[in-house]
C-alpha cells in the first residue's frame, strides 16, 4: 500500500463528492479543473484506493492547466462554417504541425518539443526563438507582470537543449488607449498605467541581464483596457551539439538559482480562467534580473564543459512542472527538505508548486556534481540537489520522509481527458463599407500618420537598452536622425559566437493586426505571415530560410463563436505557412482574456495573433534600412493593390466599417520577396520600406521624412486592380506583400532583372522618385496633383502623439 | 557551554536625495497624484527606506547607511525612529510603500549580500520601499487613495501615510 494511504492529514477527500461539491473545492483552491476532469481524477485516486493528497491535487491541476497542456488546441472540436459540420481532432496537430511538416525543411533543428524552436545558423550554431505571453500576471501587477514575462521567457531560451545564450529580446504589447477617459470597474489598473508598467518592467528586466531589446511593437484598442497583452520574446545562439538533450534514470535533480517562496502560487491554473476581481494575489511574481544573470553565466559555463545532460526553467507549476517534464520519460523521486527557502513557514505543496523567479532544473550525473557545484558557486548562484531521476515511470515526491506526492507519469501526463468543444463561424453578413465621413487626403493622412497605432515608439524604444553586446547592426530606430520606423532589427552576434570574421546576421520581424481578425481571422493570420515575412525581406533576411512564431491570444474557448475565429486564425496560419514555405517552430496559447467591464458585462479581447519570423541575414553588411537615400533615386513598388480597405487604419480614421479584408497570394508574394531578396544581397538597394497600416501614403512619409527626402508618386503607376478608379484606395489600401523600394538610377535595369517576368507582369513598377525637396507630393490617376505635403509637418504630427499623451 | 542570545533589532535607515538637487522621480510622482486630484500639492521628494533585521547595532547601520545605501554626494540618509513623531497641521505627509511580507523583495536581498561585503553581519533580513514626501494641502484618506491607483498597487503593496515633518 502507498505510503501516502496512511497519511491522512494532508488527503483531500474527494471520493463520493458531488459534481457541484468538487466545482466549490476547485474554485476555493483556484485549480481551474473541469466536471470532467474532476471525474477523471476520481476515478483514478478510485483505482488507487484512496484520496489524493493536497499537493498532488495542486499537481494535477497546473499539469492539466491550459497553460501547460494548450487543451484549446489539442482536444476534438465540432466545428460549424457556415453550413458545413466537420470534426476537428486536433487542431493543433492539423494545423501547425501539419503545415510545418508539409514544407519539410532540413534546418529546422528541433520543433514543439522543447522550451523553444530551434533552427541552423551557419554550419556550426544554431538559433532558438520563442516568444512567451505574460497577459493575467501584467494585467494585476505590469511592472512585475511583464518583467517576469521577460525573466520566464529568457529561462526558456537557457532551458532549450542544454541551453542557449540570450542575444536579443523583443516585446510587442496590445494596451488599451493611454488616454481612456470612461470609468473601470473596481481593482482594475488605467491603461496609461498598464502601458507605463508594463515597459518599465520590459526595460528593467533586459536592460539589467544585458540582453538587448528591439522588434516587436504595440497596438491600441479599447477593447484591451482591463486585459492587456503582453508578448515576450528572447532569441538565442547555441552550438548546434548542444540541441539535443537525455534524461538518465540515475541523473541527479539539481535545482539552481533563486530560492523557492510563496510567491506565484497558482500562476499556470489561474491563467486558465477568465481574470477577475478574485484573481489570487499569490498569482504575482517578482523578477530578479540580476540572479537570473547569474544563472545564464554559470550555466552556459557548465553546459560548454558538458557537466549536465538536460536542463528546463521552472515557470508555471515550479519544480512540479519542471521535474514533472524532465521526468516524464522515466520517473522521478524529489525530497523536498533540500529545496532553498526564501521564508521557513512554506507548506510542502507551496514548495512544490511555487513559481519564484529564477530557477532552472538540471538533469546531472553524479560524478559531474562537484564541477557543476564549482561553476555555480563562482557566479554566487545557489544550488541543491532535489533527489534523482528513476525508471519506475512514478512521481514520488517526499518532504522530510513524508511522502506527499505519489502519482503515475502516465496518468499525470496522459490522463487528462479530451472533451470535444464546439466552434461556429459565419462570415461577416455584407462586406460593403458603411458609416464614418469622407475626409480630404491631407487631412486624412495628418490624421493617419499621428495615430496612436502608428505614431512614433521613440519614447518606448528609448528606454532599453538595444546597443548592449553590440550587435545591433539594423537598429530600431533609422534614419538619418535615428528616429524612423524600422520594418526589422539585425542582429550580428559576434559576442556569442567570437567570430568577428562572419559577418553572418539574423533578423526578426514581427505581424500582427487584430482589425482584421474582426472581419476574418483567417485573413488576419494570413496578413500576419506576410507582414512578419516582408519586414524581414525589408531588411536584407533570406524569405526562403524564414521560421515562424504563432502567438494567438483569444479569449473563453468555451464560447463557439470565440473558438471559431481560433479555428479560422489556426487554419490561416496552416495555409500561410505552405504558402510561403516558411515552417511554424514554436508558439504559445492563451485563453479567457476576458473580463467583466464597468457595467459588469463581459469584455472580450478581439482574436489576436501575433506573427513572430526569424531569418539569417547572409551579410550584414548588405543589409538595408528604410529611409530615403538621396534625390533623384527611382522608387519602385513591389505588389499589386487591390480595393481593401477592410480593417484598414483609413477606415478607422473614418469611422467606416465593413470593406474587404486583405487578402494573401502567398506564391506571388514569395516571388516578390525572393527577388527582393536578391537584390538587396547584390547591393542594388538603397532602402525598402513596407506598406502596411496606411498603405501606400504613409510608407512613403515614413521614408521620406525618416531621410530628409521628399518623393513624387504616380498613383497610375502604381500596379493595381483595374477596377479600381479611386485614388485615395490606391493610396491608403493595406493589400498586404508590397513594399515600396529605392533604388539608383543606373541600378534600375539590374534591379528589374531580379524580377524576372514579374517585371512585366506588373507585380514590381516604377512609381515614382525622390527628390530633395522634403515633400510627400502625388499624382492621381487623372495626372492632376491631389497631394503635396510638407514631410516636416508629417514627422512632427507623428512624433507628437505619445509625448502628448503620455505628458 | 554559555550562550549569548543577541536580541534581533530591526533599523530603517532612511535615503533622500540632498534638497539642492532636482528630484525627477518626485516630479513624475507629483505629476501622477495630481491627475489622481491632490490638484492643492506643491511639491513631492521621494527617497528609499531599508528595514534591516539582524543582529547590527546602531553604529553598524549607521555605517550601512553611509557605505553602502548613499552616495555621499547626492544623498543623504539617517536612522528613522521607530515611531515618527506626528506633526498638526495638513501640509507634509509622508507616504511608504512597502512590499507586502508575502512578495519577494531582491533589492532587499541585494542590499542583505551588500552588506555583507561592507564587512558587517549578515542581517537575517531586509526590505526596502520607496518613500514619498508631500508638501500641499491633502487629506489622509485622499492620499491612500491616490496613492493606491498612481504609485502603488495594493495587490502587492502596503501603503503607509501620516503626518509629517517639513
Amino acid at each position: 500500500m502507498s505510503q501516502l494511504a496512511e497519511t491522512t492529514q494532508d488527503n483531500l477527500p474527494i471520493l463520493g463528492k458531488s459534481a457541484k461539491e468538487l466545482r466549490a473545492l476547485g474554485n476555493a483552491r483556484h485549480l481551474s479543473l473541469s466536471d470532467v476532469e474532476w471525474a477523471a481524477i476520481q476515478a483514478y485516486f478510485k483505482t488507487l484506493k484512496r484520496e489524493p493528497s493536497l499537493a498532488e491535487l495542486e499537481t494535477i491541476a497546473q499539469t492539466w492547466s491550459e497553460h501547460c497542456k494548450h487543451k484549446t488546441f489539442t482536444s476534438p472540436i465540432r466545428y460549424t462554417e457556415g453550413k458545413k459540420t466537420r470534426k476537428i481532432k486536433n487542431l493543433f496537430q492539423e494545423t501547425i504541425v501539419a503545415a510545418t511538416a508539409a514544407v519539410k525543411k532540413p534546418w529546422c533543428l528541433s520543433l514543439f518539443k522543447d522550451n523553444a524552436g530551434v533552427v541552423a545558423f551557419g554550419k556550426k550554431w544554431a538559433l532558438a526563438f520563442k516568444v512567451e505571453t505574460h497577459n493575467h500576471p501584467s494585467a494585476l501587477e505590469p511592472y512585475g507582470g511583464a518583467a517576469t514575462g521577460v525573466g520566464g521567457v529568457v529561462r526558456d531560451i537557457l532551458g532549450v537543449g542544454l541551453g542557449a545564450k540570450p542575444v536579443l529580446n523583443t516585446d510587442t504589447f496590445c494596451f488599451g488607449r493611454p488616454d481612456w477617459k470612461g470609468s473601470l470597474p473596481e481593482g482594475s489598473h488605467h491603461p496609461m498605467r498598464t502601458m507605463r508598467g508594463v515597459i518599465g518592467g520590459v526595460r528593467d528586466y533586459g536592460n539589467r541581464m544585458g540582453i538587448p531589446t528591439a522588434g516587436g511593437g504595440i497596438w491600441f484598442d479599447d477593447d484591451y483596457r482591463l486585459n492587456p497583452l503582453v508578448f515576450c520574446g528572447t532569441v538565442g545562439i547555441m552550438p548546434q551539439w548542444a540541441v539535443k538533450k537525455a534524461v538518465k534514470p540515475g541523473d541527479l535533480i539539481v535545482a539552481v538559482g533563486g530560492r523557492t517562496g510563496r510567491d506565484g502560487l497558482h500562476g499556470a491554473t489561474f491563467s486558465s480562467a477568465n481574470l477577475g476581481a478574485d484573481a489570487p494575489s499569490s498569482a504575482v511574481q517578482i523578477g530578479h534580473a540580476i540572479q537570473e544573470k547569474r544563472v545564464l553565466d554559470a550555466l552556459l559555463a557548465a553546459r560548454d564543459k558538458k557537466l549536465y545532460g538536460s536542463v528546463t526553467d521552472c515557470g508555471a507549476g515550479g519544480f512540479s512542472s519542471a521535474i514533472g517534464e524532465l521526468g516524464a520519460d522515466c520517473g522521478a523521486r524529489v525530497r523536498l527538505e533540500n529545496a532553498p527557502l526564501k521564508v521557513s513557514d512554506l507548506d510542502s505543496w507551496e514548495i512544490w508548486l511555487s513559481e519564484s523567479q529564477e530557477r532552472m532544473v538540471l538533469a546531472v550525473p553524479p560524478k559531474s556534481l562537484k564541477a557543476l557545484e564549482a561553476e555555480f558557486a563562482a557566479e554566487g548562484c545557489e544550488l541543491a540537489v532535489l533527489g534523482e531521476f528513476t525508471k519506475t515511470g512514478r512521481l514520488e515526491v517526499l518532504h522530510h520522509e513524508r511522502t506527499i506526492v505519489e502519482l503515475d507519469m502516465k496518468f499525470l501526463h496522459k490522463g487528462l481527458p479530451r472533451v470535444e468543444r464546439t466552434a461556429t463561424w459565419s462570415a461577416p453578413a455584407s462586406s460593403k463599407p458603411s458609416g464614418g465621413v469622407d475626409k480630404k487626403i491631407a487631412e486624412a493622412i495628418r490624421e493617419m500618420v499621428g495615430h496612436l497605432n502608428v505614431c512614433s515608439r521613440e519614447w518606448v524604444i528609448r528606454q532599453y537598452d538595444h546597443e548592449v553586446q553590440g550587435g545591433m547592426i539594423v537598429k530600431p530606430l533609422q534614419g538619418v536622425r535615428h528616429d524612423g520606423p524600422g520594418d526589422a532589427c539585425v542582429v550580428w552576434p559576434h559576442a556569442a559566437t567570437g567570430d568577428m570574421d562572419d559577418f553572418a546576421c539574423f533578423a526578426v520581424g514581427h505581424g500582427l493586426n487584430p482589425d482584421y481578425g474582426r472581419i476574418d481571422p483567417y485573413w488576419m493570420a494570413m496578413a500576419g505571415v506576410d507582414e512578419a515575412l516582408r519586414n524581414l525581406t525589408c531588411v536584407g533576411a533570406d524569405p526562403a530560410r524564414a521560421a515562424l512564431l504563432d502567438n494567438f491570444c483569444w479569449a473563453s474557448p468555451e464560447d463557439p463563436k470565440q473558438l471559431g475565429g481560433l479555428i479560422r486564425a489556426a487554419e490561416g496560419c496552416r495555409d500561410a505557412a505552405k504558402g510561403f514555405s516558411a515552417p511554424f517552430i514554436s508558439g504559445k496559447d492563451s485563453m479567457f482574456n476576458q473580463s467583466k467591464d464597468e457595467k459588469g458585462k463581459d469584455l472580450p479581447i478581439p482574436g489576436t495573433l501575433l506573427i513572430s519570423a526569424v531569418a539569417p541575414v547572409p551579410d550584414g553588411r548588405k543589409a538595408v534600412t528604410m529611409d530615403f537615400k538621396g534625390p533623384g533615386n527611382a522608387l519602385y513598388l513591389i505588389g499589386r493593390t487591390n480595393d481593401e480597405l477592410g480593417g484598414s487604419l483609413y477606415y478607422r480614421v473614418l469611422g467606416r466599417s465593413g470593406g474587404d479584408v486583405p487578402k494573401v497570394s502567398p506564391a506571388a508574394a514569395l516571388n516578390g520577396f525572393k527577388s527582393l531578396h536578391a537584390a538587396i544581397n547584390r547591393g542594388l538597394v538603397l532602402s525598402a520600406h513596407d506598406l502596411s497600416e496606411g498603405g501606400l501614403a504613409l510608407c512613403a512619409a515614413e521614408m521620406g521624412f525618416s531621410g530628409e527626402f521628399g518623393c513624387l508618386l504616380d498613383l497610375d503607376e502604381c500596379p493595381h486592380d483595374p477596377r479600381i478608379y479611386s485614388n485615395k484606395t490606391l493610396l491608403f489600401s493595406e493589400s498586404p506583400s508590397r513594399i515600396l523600394v529605392e533604388v539608383k538610377p543606373e541600378n534600375e535595369s539590374a534591379f528589374l532583372r531580379h524580377f524576372g517576368k514579374s517585371a512585366k507582369s506588373a507585380i514590381v513598377r516604377r512609381v515614382g522618385q525622390t527628390t530633395a525637396n522634403p515633400i510627400l507630393k502625388v499624382t492621381g490617376l487623372e495626372g492632376s496633383t491631389i497631394l503635396e505635403e510638407p514631410l516636416k509637418e508629417l514627422k512632427e504630427a507623428w512624433q507628437a502623439t505619445l509625448p502628448r499623451i503620455i505628458g | 557551554m554559555n550562550i549569548k542570545l543577541q536580541t534581533a533589532n530591526v533599523h530603517l535607515i532612511e535615503v533622500k536625495l540632498r534638497n539642492e538637487f532636482n528630484d525627477g522621480e518626485g516630479t513624475t510622482a507629483l505629476a501622477l497624484l495630481r491627475e489622481q486630484g491632490l490638484s492643492s500639492l506643491k511639491e513631492v521628494r521621494t527617497g528609499r527606506l531599508y528595514e534591516i533585521s539582524g543582529s547590527l547595532s546602531a553604529t553598524q547601520a549607521n555605517q550601512a547607511g553611509r557605505d553602502i545605501l548613499c552616495d555621499a554626494v547626492t544623498q543623504e540618509f539617517r536612522l528613522v525612529p521607530s515611531s515618527p513623531s506626528r506633526m498638526n497641521g495638513m501640509n507634509f505627509w509622508r507616504v511608504e510603500v512597502w512590499l507586502k511580507p508575502t512578495v519577494s523583495d531582491p533589492v532587499g536581498a541585494t542590499v542583505v549580500e551588500a552588506i555583507v561585503e561592507g564587512g558587517l553581519p549578515r542581517p537575517t533580513a531586509a526590505r526596502c520601499a520607496m518613500l514619498y514626501l508631500l508638501n500641499g494641502r491633502a487629506v489622509k484618506a485622499h492620499i491612500e487613495k491616490a496613492v493606491a491607483k498612481s504609485l502603488a498597487n495594493p495587490l502587492i503593496h502596503d501603503i503607509i501615510v501620516t503626518e509629517a515633518h517639513p
